[in-house]
């Protein structure tokens, strides 16, 4: 469990970082400890993975990537663990995840792939589905993003 | 380089990280600010001075870092410098929703979704089930009320929740070399 330190530090890091000369210092003030204490505890948190990466998050379209789907797949239970390894390893694929399936909803595992524009995100799926033996799946592609935000915890 | 060689270069020259390799030439980003945008996406410094060790890393002075680091942000490249958490270790709930909705009401239910702070991510995606949006929120609990709220405020009834049982794969850095 999380003590009220790590809240209130996490409160801080959810947030951005100052662009001055000793962007620690500051929110170390602010929670009230110093920041070499601040930066024991960043790092702490680091190890333990609960902080899961400390830096800059780009925008994906200024980044280079003008489109982006969601695929989902309908996959054999037995076969999702090599199949969710083997659709991980494609470096268009930025996340992937098995999800609960509904009675309105069979698919079950959940890919993001990034390309160049529709086609190319089409051609990708294709080459996932042949490569993974998968025929049963549908493309979602990004029409219009209406919210992108970083989480708020605390 | 033509943007097609380009792209299959890069994929080649970063396969083993298998990292995804955008490309940002024609957006008045150099060398040092391509080097720049790596390092500080994985790698940046929880030190003192954060932006000088960058600077001897990339053998530029603190100013010119903190400098270019802005013009960045100002240009909408970078997005945000901070902390990822892992929702989970942290005790939360996270699911992915996808609602079955007419295109008349969209607007109107895209609002009352994105009312809640708690909803981190919504796009609009070519399918019947066309509106999608997740929630980070303290727990299943909460997030199923949220539910029940917004197809009682908006009258669509078909929401989905399908919250993830195994994580395969989450990147987050994009490979700018």
């Amino acid at each position: 469990m999380l003590d009220d330190l790590e809240r209130k530090i996490i409160h801080y890091l959810q947030g951005n970082l100052p662009l001055t000369v000793r962007p620690f210092t500051v929110l170390a003030e602010k929670i009230g400890i110093s920041e070499e204490e601040l930066i024991e505890k960043i790092k702490l948190l680091k190890k333990q993975g609960t902080l899961r990466r400390f830096g800059a998050t780009l925008y994906h379209q200024s980044a280079g990537f003008k489109a982006n789907a969601m695929v989902a797949w309908y996959v054999p239970e037995d076969e999702i663990d090599e199949i969710g390894h083997m659709m991980a390893g494609f470096k268009e694929v930025s996340h992937c995840y098995q999800r609960r399936i509904q009675v309105k909803w069979k698919y079950n595992l959940f890919t993001m792939i990034h390309g160049k524009n529709k086609k190319d995100c089409q051609d990708i799926a294709r080459r996932i589905a042949e490569t993974a033996g998968i025929k049963d799946y549908v493309f979602l592609l990004s029409l219009k993003e209406f919210k992108k935000t970083s989480p708020r915890y605390f | 380089m033509s943007f097609d060689i380009y792209i299959n270069y890069a994929f080649k020259k970063h396969c083993s990280k298998s990292y995804i390799t955008p490309i940002v030439e024609g957006l008045g980003v150099d060398d040092i600010d391509r080097k720049l945008l790596n390092v500080i996406q994985s790698d940046f410094p929880i030190a003192k001075r954060p932006y000088k060790d960058l600077g001897a890393r990339l053998d530029c002075s603190e100013d010119e870092i903190l400098e270019r680091i802005k013009r960045l942000k100002k240009e909408g490249i970078i997005r945000r410098i901070g902390g990822n958490f892992d929702s989970k270790r942290l005790g939360f709930a996270t699911t992915l929703c996808a609602a079955k909705v007419p295109d008349d009401k969209i607007n109107r239910f895209v609002e009352a979704v994105n009312r809640y702070p708690e909803v981190t991510h919504n796009y609009l995606r070519d399918h019947h089930y066309n509106i999608w949006f997740t929630f980070v929120a303290p727990n299943m609990k909460v997030i199923n009320r949220y539910i029940e709220e917004i197809i009682e405020c908006t009258g669509v009834k078909e929401i989905l929740n399908l919250p993830a049982v195994r994580t395969f794969k989450i990147l987050v850095d994009f490979d700018l070399a």
